[in-house]
């Protein structure tokens, strides 16, 4: 009877559940991680076994967290299989350009009645002042990333830069391979499929910059995001009356730092994960708090998303209208950044988030040669001296788009706001760090951190590429217990400083 | 190989006095060539050896020797 208890409870553990996905920072992620690598080892040397013991994991993976809707997955490779095989199969441009057509009408369908269909009737609602019920519609995770990833691969087809592949199989485990699947990088399918003929073979550095980003994912996520995440930023956007300026504007840079930490520590395991099993993803972000303009922001920040908008919707945009010179750039940034915000979900703080960015970029646009006299007359033009201030006033341009990324609803910004600019209260910071000295610390750490050269990260990943497979082992078993204290911590009191 | 018609226009764009284009230099390695400047040189390019392009072209180019290559073929060349 006791085995029976334990067996229903594990078999528990194992079925979907919507909210207890098989993200990378769980136990059992982990658990499974170790026996899957294990066999996907043993049976090395043979392309067949190793891609179908990958497909099947990976499809387990996303069945964890989306249930049935694992057909949906299954079905947006099948399509776009086939829709780029009949692109590449004929010479004939009309057809060509019908089955792209198709090929955009099906994957922007699909994406479109799962993400916004409740968006647009709300929308329709409120225009109508009619009340219309939402739809009961679940929202499959990480289908905004694979129906890009797909997308591309189709885009590639059609303009002759890639030959499709002829086997289902290769382009199911590119569209299913579990370590970007739910968040990312949206990996090029130009960069992928080759790695699918390569026999497995990791070098030592490999294994040295698996375990750092790892082990660097792991602790942006679970030590600094989620940490300062539970325990203050979410508390202050809340109730931000409840709290001083001083600590409104700290949650909006813990956010900011936030943000960064989950989406990009999540990235930075994604990509040690599956260097693990022999492929090499690209790189989705470059310390982007770094970047001296909201244009060197995106090339630093979501790299694989900013990529992907700039080939496929920027650029023929801007090229198709390139007659009207900037008109045309401004064309198509309007037009990227709009449809940026919609991808990040169907609210209106997304759109006017896109907005927002867009708008800066137009702004900066159009002042780019006055503003370069201007830093010639002063002799100031790329100095050190110019670069601190762009860094610090392009890092509050996107920790207040970020508020607004974040915020449950438009008045919250306000109140925010208010707070900061009419009850900042700077004496409060001293509290602050004094009752809250993890938080304090765990965000100074942060931001330092990300502000090191790159350089020291490149000697850290060499440093432990020298250590042997054992001690590499012992790294991770130790960081990862690390982590485990900061999951399982008691959720830290807070004090209403103001009072 | 690049032609000096071809890098000469692409450098007056770009404001640069000499830059060192090889086939397959692309747009990023070379200084003021970003994604907005890009139409620039695009159209500097076609001013210049008087020929359009397609956009469907234009997206394919990977780097200055795809862009020759087409200026090529357009000159029947």
């Amino acid at each position: 009877m006791f085995g029976n208890f334990n067996l229903d409870k594990i078999i528990d553990l194992l079925k979907y559940n919507p909210n207890d996905p098989l993200i990378f920072s769980t136990s059992l992620f982990l658990f499974l991680f170790l026996f899957f690598l294990l066999f996907y080892n043993l049976f090395s040397k043979s392309k067949i076994v190793r891609l179908a013991f990958l497909i099947v994991f990976s499809l387990y993976f996303y069945y964890k967290a989306a249930g049935y809707y694992v057909g949906v997955l299954v079905l947006s490779a099948v399509v776009n299989f086939f829709f780029a095989k009949w692109i590449g199969s004929t010479e004939n441009f009309t057809w060509k350009r019908i089955h792209l057509a198709l090929s955009v009408i099906v994957n922007i369908g699909i994406l479109g009645y799962f993400k916004y269909t409740n968006f647009i009737l709300q929308i329709f609602s409120d225009i109508s002042s009619q009340q219309i019920d939402p739809l009961a519609i679940f929202l499959p995770i990480g289908i905004s990333f694979y129906t890009f990833k797909s997308l591309n691969y189709v885009f590639d087809v059609y303009l002759d830069t890639l030959r499709p592949t002829k086997s289902l199989g290769d382009f199911a485990v590119y569209v299913f391979f579990f370590p970007n699947l739910l968040a990312g990088p949206i990996d090029r399918a130009s960069d992928f499929l080759p790695q699918l003929n390569q026999e497995l073979f990791l070098s030592k550095e490999d294994l040295g910059k698996a375990t750092f980003l790892i082990i660097a994912g792991l602790i942006k996520k679970v030590v600094i995001a989620d940490y300062i995440s539970i325990n203050f930023v979410d508390r202050i956007f809340d109730f931000p009356l409840r709290y001083t300026g001083v600590e409104n504007l700290l949650a909006v840079y813990g956010y900011a730092l936030q943000i960064y930490c989950d989406f990009s520590g999540y990235s930075d395991m994604a990509i040690g994960i599956a260097l693990f099993l022999g492929f090499k993803l690209m790189d989705n972000f470059n310390a982007p708090f770094k970047a001296t303009s909201i244009a060197d922001f995106w090339r630093r920040w979501h790299i694989s998303l900013s990529k992907w908008l700039l080939d496929y919707l920027f650029r023929p945009i801007q090229l198709k209208f390139r007659n009207l010179r900037m008109v045309s750039n401004i064309i198509a940034i309007a037009v990227t950044f709009l449809i940026c915000g919609l991808w990040h979900g169907a609210g209106w703080n997304f759109i006017i988030w896109g907005a927002l960015h867009g708008f800066m970029m137009t702004i900066s646009l159009i002042l780019q040669t006055p503003k370069t006299k201007l830093y010639t007359f002063l002799r100031i033009y790329n100095t050190k001296f110019l670069k601190f201030f762009q860094i610090i006033i392009t890092f509050h341009f996107i920790a207040f788009s970020f508020l607004i990324f974040r915020a449950p609803d438009l008045n919250v910004i306000g109140e925010m706001l208010d707070q900061i600019f009419n009850f900042f209260h700077a004496d409060v910071f001293f509290q602050f760090v004094e009752k809250l000295p993890i938080i304090f610390g765990l965000m100074l750490t942060g931001f330092v951190f990300h502000f090191l050269p790159v350089k020291l990260e490149i000697s850290v990943q060499k440093l432990i590429a020298d250590i042997p497979l054992a001690g590499k082992a012992i790294l991770l078993v130790v960081f990862i217990w690390i982590a485990a204290q900061f999951k399982s911590a008691d959720i830290q009191p807070f004090i209403y400083f103001q009072f | 190989m690049i032609s000096t018609e071809l890098k000469k226009v692409i450098l007056k764009q770009l404001n640069l006095d000499d830059f060192d284009l090889q086939d397959e230099t692309t747009a990023p390695q070379v200084p003021g060539w970003d994604s907005l400047n890009h139409i620039n040189i695009i159209l500097a390019v076609e001013e210049h050896f008087k020929v359009k392009f397609k956009s469907y072209e234009l997206l394919r180019l990977k780097c200055v020797g795809d862009l020759q290559k087409l200026v090529d073929s357009k000159l029947g060349r």
